[in-house]
Parts: C-alpha cells; sequence; structure tokens
C-alpha cells in the first residue's frame, strides 16, 4: 500500500495506528448485536465480551455493574442486550452459530484446514478440549512481536508441557503458505 | 467455527481494494455507518501512546480500552518493581494533572475538613518510604475455569512491590479529627469516564486499615514523582489488600460511618461469602475483597528454558501475602509429591514481597518442572487451585515453571 493511501485510511478512522482496525471489533451478528455493540463501546473493547462466556445470570450480574457504572441504558435496552448475550456468548449451553456465520460454513477456507490437519480432533475455538482453545492460545502470545514465528515454530515442531504433558505431534505435511495462514488465524482468535 | 469473526469477508475486501484504490475501501467503510473511532485522547487525559512510551518492552497489554497490562514472571525477577514494569490497570480515561492545582480534601465525618495541596501537605506531615505490594484483585484470573469474567490476567501478571514515598493517611484522619461513628475511608478518584453518567471510581477501606501505619498518601515511585498512569500527583497505598483499594489520582477522602455504596464497591471486587459452585453467579451475600491470601511466584529461570544438566541451577522467586507474614516457601521437583524448603530472604518491610532462593542439582536430563508453594505465619499455604467465584478474584494457586535439563 502506497504511503499516501495508508494515511487517508488512517484519518479516517478505519485503520487505528495503535494496531486494531475500529471497524473489526464485533460482536457475533445476531438480534441484539448492534445494540449490544453500540453500548458496550462507549467505554471498552468488545473483546471483553467475546473472550469470556458467561451464563445468562452472570451477564445480569454484568449488566448491573455496567449500568451502576453509568451506561446509558433503560431497562428496555437492558433486556434485549441481555438476551443478546445469553444467546451467543453464553456458557451453557454452546452459544448457538449467528446466521451470518452459518452461512459462511462449509467453504469456510480455514475450518478446511483446520480439518485437513486435524487440528480441530484437539483443539476447539473456545473450550480446552485435549489441547488448549485457539482463543487461549491467541491470548498467551498476545502483544508479543515474535509470537508468529514462534506459534509456527510449535505447530511445525509439536511440543510438550507448554499447556500439559499431553504430546502435540509435529505437523511435518503442511506447506509454508497454509502454516503461515493457520498461525495468523489462531493469533486473531483473542 | 461457531464464533468466526463476520468481518473476514469485508477484510479481504479492504486488503484487495487497497491495491486497486483505496477510495472503495473508504466508501465501503463508511457505508457500514459505524460510530466514529474515539479520539486518542480526550482532553485533559493521556493517550496509551504515551503511557506506553514510559513502560518497558517485556509489558503485555491486554486492553486498550481501558489499558490493562503486565509483565511476565520472570521479566519481575526484582526486589523492588521497577516503575516501568509495574502493572497498569485504569477503570477509566487517564487524567493528566496539574498537580500545582491539584487538592485533596477530607471530608464527611470529621471534625473539620481539610483541603492540601501537594506542597502543604509535604509540609504538614512526615514523609516515609517504605517497600508494599500493590496487586490487582484479579491477578491470576485466567487460571480459573471455567473462565470469569474480567481483565485476563497471566497467572503472574497485575501485581508488583514498588517503593512509594508520601505521608500515613492515619496523620490526616488525625488532623481532620474523627467524629464518633467514623468507621470507613474512601477514595475517590479524580479519573474521568469516557461519558458524563460515568461513576466515580469510589472505594472504601474499614478505618482500622486506614490508620494502619503502613497505609500512605504517597507521591512518589521508586524516588520520582508517581508516573501519570500510577496515579500524578497523588494516590492512595493500602499495600496488600485488592490494588482497587489504592486509589489513584486521589481528590477526595470520604470518612464514612458505613462501607461505601456503588458500583465499584457491590457489583464490582467482591467475592461470594462462601464459595460456589464454579460456574454460578454472584449470590447476595457478596462480601467486598480485602486483603491478599498467601502467594508466591518464581521469577527465575523463565520458562521453557534451557539449563545445563553439569550445573546447579539456583531457583528464584518471591512470596508475599496481604496480611501477616511469610513463613517459609517450599519448592517440588516432582509435581507436589515431595518438597523442600526455599531460602527466604530476611523480612523487610511488613507488605513488601520477600525473596526466595532454591538451590538444585538436576537429577537428570529432560523437562522438569520447579513448583513453588508458600506459607504464611497463620498456617495457611497456596493451594494447587483457588475457590472459583464469579468475577476471578484471589488466584493464588501454586506457580510451575518448566525448564529442560540438557548435557
Amino acid at each position: 500500500m502506497r504511503l499516501d493511501k495508508l494515511l487517508v485510511l488512517v484519518f479516517l478512522g478505519i485503520f487505528s495506528p495503535a494496531g486494531t482496525p475500529q471497524d473489526q471489533d464485533k460482536l457475533i451478528s445476531g438480534p441484539g448485536s448492534t445494540l449490544t455493540e453500540n453500548k458496550c463501546k462507549i467505554c471498552h473493547e468488545l473483546q471483553h465480551i467475546r473472550r469470556t462466556p458467561l451464563s445468562r445470570g452472570e451477564w445480569a450480574d454484568n449488566l448491573k455493574n455496567m449500568k451502576e457504572r453509568g451506561t446509558p441504558m433503560d431497562d428496555a435496552e437492558i433486556a434485549i442486550i441481555l438476551d443478546y448475550l445469553a444467546a451467543y456468548y453464553g456458557r451453557d449451553p454452546a452459544p448457538p452459530p449467528s446466521p451470518d456465520t452459518l452461512a459462511a460454513g462449509g467453504a469456510d477456507p480455514m475450518q478446511k484446514l483446520l480439518n485437513a490437519h486435524a487440528c480441530t480432533g484437539c483443539h476447539t475455538l473456545a473450550q480446552r478440549v485435549v489441547g488448549p482453545s485457539f482463543r487461549e492460545i491467541a491470548a498467551k502470545y498476545s502483544s508479543d512481536a515474535t509470537a508468529p514465528q514462534r506459534l509456527a515454530a510449535r505447530i511445525r515442531a509439536g511440543g510438550q508441557g507448554v499447556w500439559g504433558q499431553v504430546p502435540m505431534p509435529p505437523n511435518p505435511g503442511l506447506s509454508d503458505a497454509d502454516l503461515k495462514r493457520l498461525t495468523g488465524w489462531v493469533l486473531e482468535q483473542k | 467455527m461457531e464464533d468466526r469473526r463476520p468481518d473476514q469477508s469485508r477484510r479481504s475486501f479492504l486488503t484487495r481494494a487497497a491495491g486497486a484504490g483505496a477510495l472503495a475501501a473508504i466508501g465501503d467503510a463508511l457505508a457500514q455507518d459505524k460510530p466514529a473511532a474515539a479520539p486518542a485522547a480526550p482532553a485533559g487525559t493521556i493517550g496509551n501512546d504515551a503511557i506506553k512510551r514510559e513502560k518497558h518492552a517485556a509489558m503485555q497489554y491486554h486492553s486498550e480500552r481501558p489499558l490493562t497490562g503486565s509483565v511476565p514472571a520472570h521479566e519481575h525477577d526484582f526486589d523492588v518493581t521497577p516503575n516501568d514494569r509495574m502493572f497498569v490497570r485504569n477503570n477509566l480515561l487517564n487524567p493528566d494533572i496539574d498537580a500545582a492545582q491539584h487538592r485533596l480534601t477530607v471530608k464527611g465525618l470529621v471534625d473539620k475538613e481539610l483541603s492540601f495541596s501537594l506542597d502543604e501537605l509535604k509540609k504538614a506531615f512526615p514523609a516515609v518510604t517504605l517497600r508494599g505490594m500493590l496487586e490487582c484483585a484479579g491477578a491470576g484470573r485466567t487460571n480459573y475455569l471455567p473462565a470469569a469474567s474480567g481483565t485476563p490476567w497471566s497467572q503472574t501478571g497485575g501485581m508488583g512491590c514498588p517503593a512509594w514515598t508520601g505521608v500515613r493517611l492515619a496523620g490526616l484522619l488525625k488532623a481532620a479529627g474523627l467524629k464518633s461513628g467514623a468507621a470507613h475511608v474512601a477514595g475517590q478518584g479524580g479519573d474521568p469516564g469516557m461519558i458524563a453518567t460515568a461513576a466515580p471510581v469510589i472505594r472504601s477501606v474499614p478505618l482500622a486499615k486506614a490508620m494502619e501505619e503502613n497505609t500512605l498518601i504517597a507521591w512518589d515511585m521508586n524516588g520520582a514523582p508517581l508516573p501519570k498512569v500510577h496515579g500524578y500527583p497523588l494516590r492512595l497505598v493500602v499495600p496488600g489488600w485488592v490494588g482497587s483499594a489504592s486509589t489513584k489520582w486521589v481528590t477526595t477522602l470520604h470518612v464514612l460511618d458505613a462501607p461505601f455504596k456503588g458500583a465499584y464497591m457491590t457489583s464490582s471486587y467482591v467475592m461470594p461469602k462462601w464459595p460456589v459452585e464454579p460456574g454460578q453467579k454472584m449470590p447476595p451475600d457478596a462480601v467486598s475483597t480485602e486483603a491478599w491470601p498467601v502467594k508466591s511466584m518464581i521469577t527465575f529461570p523463565a520458562p521453557n528454558s534451557r539449563v545445563k544438566g553439569s550445573g546447579r541451577i539456583t531457583v528464584r522467586g518471591r512470596a508475599w501475602v496481604g496480611e501477616g507474614s511469610i513463613d517459609r516457601v517450599e519448592i517440588s521437583v516432582d509435581e507436589g509429591v515431595t518438597w523442600q524448603r526455599a531460602r527466604l530472604a530476611s523480612r523487610g518491610d511488613r507488605y513488601a514481597w520477600r525473596t526466595f532462593t532454591f538451590d538444585y542439582q538436576p537429577q537428570r536430563f529432560g523437562y522438569m518442572t520447579f513448583v513453588a508453594r508458600a506459607w504464611d505465619d497463620r498456617g495457611n499455604a497456596q493451594p494447587m487451585v483457588s475457590a472459583w467465584n464469579p468475577l476471578g478474584y484471589f488466584w493464588n494457586g501454586v506457580h510451575r515453571v518448566g525448564v529442560l535439563v540438557e548435557a
């Protein structure tokens, strides 16, 4: 990208110089997601919601806390936001996929890549199964400039002891390009 | 995946469009009808860039709004935490205060309301310097399963032990004169929110803790004026207790007959009176968090270091407890089956962390772990796993560091 074009994008707030493009800070699309985004983004990033699925009761407590802290929202809005958070960022049962996510579904190249290399046998997005969740991995490697190289090396060579004593097998059959895509995707799952 | 970000297609479009013609991308972004990006630093505040410039490269930031971050255990290998490695946890925006204009007011259940400038405060009371622990109530939160809501501090993130210089809070309270019924003291911070309706950050502590000789109104941190992110020009320091008790940018001390009632007292920084089943919501009988339980961390070697099997390795770490004192620290090299005593440095300031060391001759090659467990003088030890609570406070489980022993 030419520098002058980059500067225009920075000026318009499309890319923030701090690193995270503002427009990437979103929630799963669903009934109430826009209202939830607009209220919560006044004071904090939406990753505070994305990273921790909670029960309906915990979300209700959370909303009460935020109301007390000064969030301008009335009871009707709180009810909509609570329904949305309980459905899409619930602890139990597992959140249903959003209609948008389903539409992207089977043809998703990243999902195919994960399946092809059996990553999903041990890892899921949010829950620790055999290995850590992709979110845990992304969080562990967050804010670290060497993370892509270190994580790529770990995926390539396999390992043991970082998360537990069940070894992760090496992945010699993964192409360099796919390894890079996979590493980048995992690091985005914060 | 059930939770793929919904903007993937848009992002790839942006990438393509940036090469072909940036204006197309801009139009696309504007068509999304987004709220405008927040200004970097509203008037009267400083931005995250300015804060980060004064911080060490080892700082790992968890969020930008509000700013939270800390260094991992192996970057914490100091008896006194340097300013640039002290953790950051703001609730609201970071104020940019003119010290010459700043005043601290003591009010409420006092005989006479007092107000001090920074200079007046320094002249009115004797200065004291002491090392003291400050630790976020949520430090270690990411160890809880299922995950608890809040800043995702790592096991060893969110604490530090700098040297503080200031005056004893007790001196101010005595000078103002406590009325009968005075039982709690609340500090109010001068940090503004994004919107006018934002509740001010106010936390109270019982009078006995406020009058304790190590509870300070501080202006220096490690011999230099408080960095802006750590409360410049004045902050409360309530060492050993949850960090939120140590109000930054303190403007007002309210002397009260009961704990302050507000979001930061009743909805945040509370725990169930009795442990709840993991995953349950906060029960009605929640209590405010106060002193940290006994805790330790291994600060050397770093996780997954390579060490020579031919020589001895000296494991080093820090141990602390919110009230009381550290009795001993033990190390296990067999995942908790057997424990051996580490050497404990002599006790310094009452609320400072204490350094421990443990010499070890590796018995075999390969991967091995050191597990540290501290005991306090009341017979409490660090558990393997701390009791789950809805907001993920007070994680004090044993700290475990693995190394690879090589020829």
